[in-house]
């Protein structure tokens, strides 16, 4: 869902990115503040690591495959949806730089989407879900689920407000393929919640409520 | 991806004119190259400022000496997404033009519009010029002078900071992926082997990805240790030395951007116009 250079026009193109900056000023906001200022590094290594996690390939079943973006499982170890914005503002710059997936005019926009709303939808789905069926693993995969959909639905709007994807077909299209891929994203969070939960309690950041 | 970083980090080692440019005299260059291609409306304009840029960018590439295969490497790498969108244009109407003229009809009440088409490659070449001088950026450009190069054009040094550990890790972890999937291959596990249980298969992977993840913290925690016995502290950040542009990489800055900036107002005023 990484919406390239071109299919963007340019002044739509500044928004996003205006908005976007926003967010990475209050995610080092909170870097300083919540990591206790110095701690900022180990969130520059996690960056590190999640793009090589989501290198990995991953069965979704019936012959398709997917991979890990990733920003759920920060917000949620981590314990705040600025941590999400944070690594995934990093990863999409060296994405969108070095590589070229994504684009320059358009990593605004692609900030906005996995990084501000996966991130939120993944942190504040998790603590919402986690209040109600008190188990973090479903919790954790069901929030996700939802944090890799939402934000293919939301790029297949703004594709739609640049006019250069009509927004039925795109909701549809998006929103089918993500729902697929989000189920292993789901339950690939879920495991990895499971095994950091169990291998450092410490390292998560809110009350887990899981017997360790 | 990240299997892709060796490759490109070695490309980025040879020796040429292009490469020996200061880092950001190319960012200047391919950001302003990119801008000003998504700048043209949604028009035929932009076949012809995409033709003229794709030659600057093609010029650009044969003093480089690289490869045109890795050229093709590279645009293959990162192609799905977009050539989705392209594709699948052609059988919808759009805002950007009035009338549309099925040119096929297929069952289903499924046409393909000419003026669709049309839109279509603009979105086609807009995508392939803003991706090609990305690609000719980052195969020309260590990454660590491409950092040096935004920390000299402004880049704030606090997160010029965190790029640049997160660049130095990125290898760190690649080597990990590299080794965690051998040793993945030796135990004979293959993700995609539908004989194993999906269930089993997919705890598996989220163990391992959890591992990498516990694996990167505690890295990160170490980092951070070594750097506050090396008086890393809250105020820290990338140093970069001065360094001038030199003569030659002025003419370069100033010949580029007169093109960057005269081909689409030339076009659009329908002076200049190919097709």
């Amino acid at each position: 869902m990484h919406i390239p250079d071109g299919f963007i026009p340019i002044t739509q193109g500044i928004i996003y990115w205006i908005i976007a900056l926003v967010f990475i000023a209050l995610a080092l906001r909170w870097a300083r503040k919540e990591l206790s200022e110095e701690k900022v590094p180990i969130v520059a290594v996690l960056a590190a690591a999640i793009f090589a996690l989501q290198a990995f390939n991953l069965p979704v079943g019936m012959g398709t495959s997917g991979h890990l973006v990733g920003g759920a499982l920060a917000a949620i170890v981590l314990g705040s949806p600025f941590a999400a914005v944070f690594i995934l503002s990093i990863v999409l710059i060296i994405q969108g730089v070095i590589f070229g997936d994504g684009g320059l005019t358009t990593m605004g926009v692609n900030i906005i989407n996995m990084g501000v709303i996966g991130g939120f939808v993944g942190f504040y789905g998790y603590t919402g879900i986690k209040a109600v069926i008190k188990n973090p693993y479903v919790s954790a995969g069901i929030a996700a689920w939802f944090a890799c959909l939402i934000p293919a639905l939301a790029a297949s709007v703004e594709l739609w407000v640049a006019g250069t994807f009509p927004l039925v077909p795109g909701l549809i299209a998006m929103g089918t393929y993500h729902a697929a891929i989000g189920i292993i994203e789901g339950v690939v969070t879920a495991a990895a919640v499971y095994l950091i939960i169990h291998a450092r309690p410490d390292l998560m950041d809110i009350k887990t409520g899981a017997a360790v | 991806m990240i299997e892709d970083l060796f490759l490109i980090e070695k490309q980025s080692y040879r020796e040429s004119h292009i490469h020996s440019l200061d880092a950001r005299v190319k960012i200047l260059v391919a950001f302003a190259a990119i801008i000003a291609v998504v700048s043209v409306p949604y028009s035929t304009a932009v076949y012809t400022v995409g033709a003229i840029f794709f030659i600057f960018f093609a010029v650009l590439w044969a003093l480089s000496r690289l490869p045109v295969s890795v050229y093709f490497w590279r645009l293959a790498m990162v192609l799905p997404f977009g050539i989705f969108i392209i594709f699948f244009q052609i059988f919808f109407e759009n805002r950007y033009y009035e009338v549309f003229h099925p040119i096929v009809t297929l069952p289903l009440n499924i046409h393909i519009y000419a003026e669709s088409v049309q839109f279509a490659s603009i979105l086609l070449v807009k995508f392939l010029v803003c991706i090609s001088f990305i690609i000719l950026l980052s195969s020309t450009t260590r990454m660590q002078h491409l950092l040096e190069g935004a920390g000299r054009l402004g880049f704030p040094p606090e997160f010029a900071l965190i790029l640049g550990m997160m660049i130095r890790y990125l290898f760190v972890f690649a080597y990990m992926y590299r080794k965690v999937t051998e040793s993945l291959e030796t135990r004979c596990f293959d993700p995609f082997n539908r004989v194993v249980p999906w269930k089993y298969r997919v705890r598996m992977l989220g163990y391992t990805i959890g591992t990498m993840f516990i694996r990167a913290y505690e890295q990160g925690e170490r980092t951070y240790l070594a750097m506050l016995c090396r008086g890393y502290g809250k105020d820290s950040h990338l140093y970069v030395t001065k360094k001038a542009i030199k003569g030659y990489e002025w003419a370069f800055l100033a010949a580029s951007f007169a093109l960057i900036i005269s081909t689409p107002v030339l076009v659009w005023t329908g002076i200049v116009n190919f097709f």
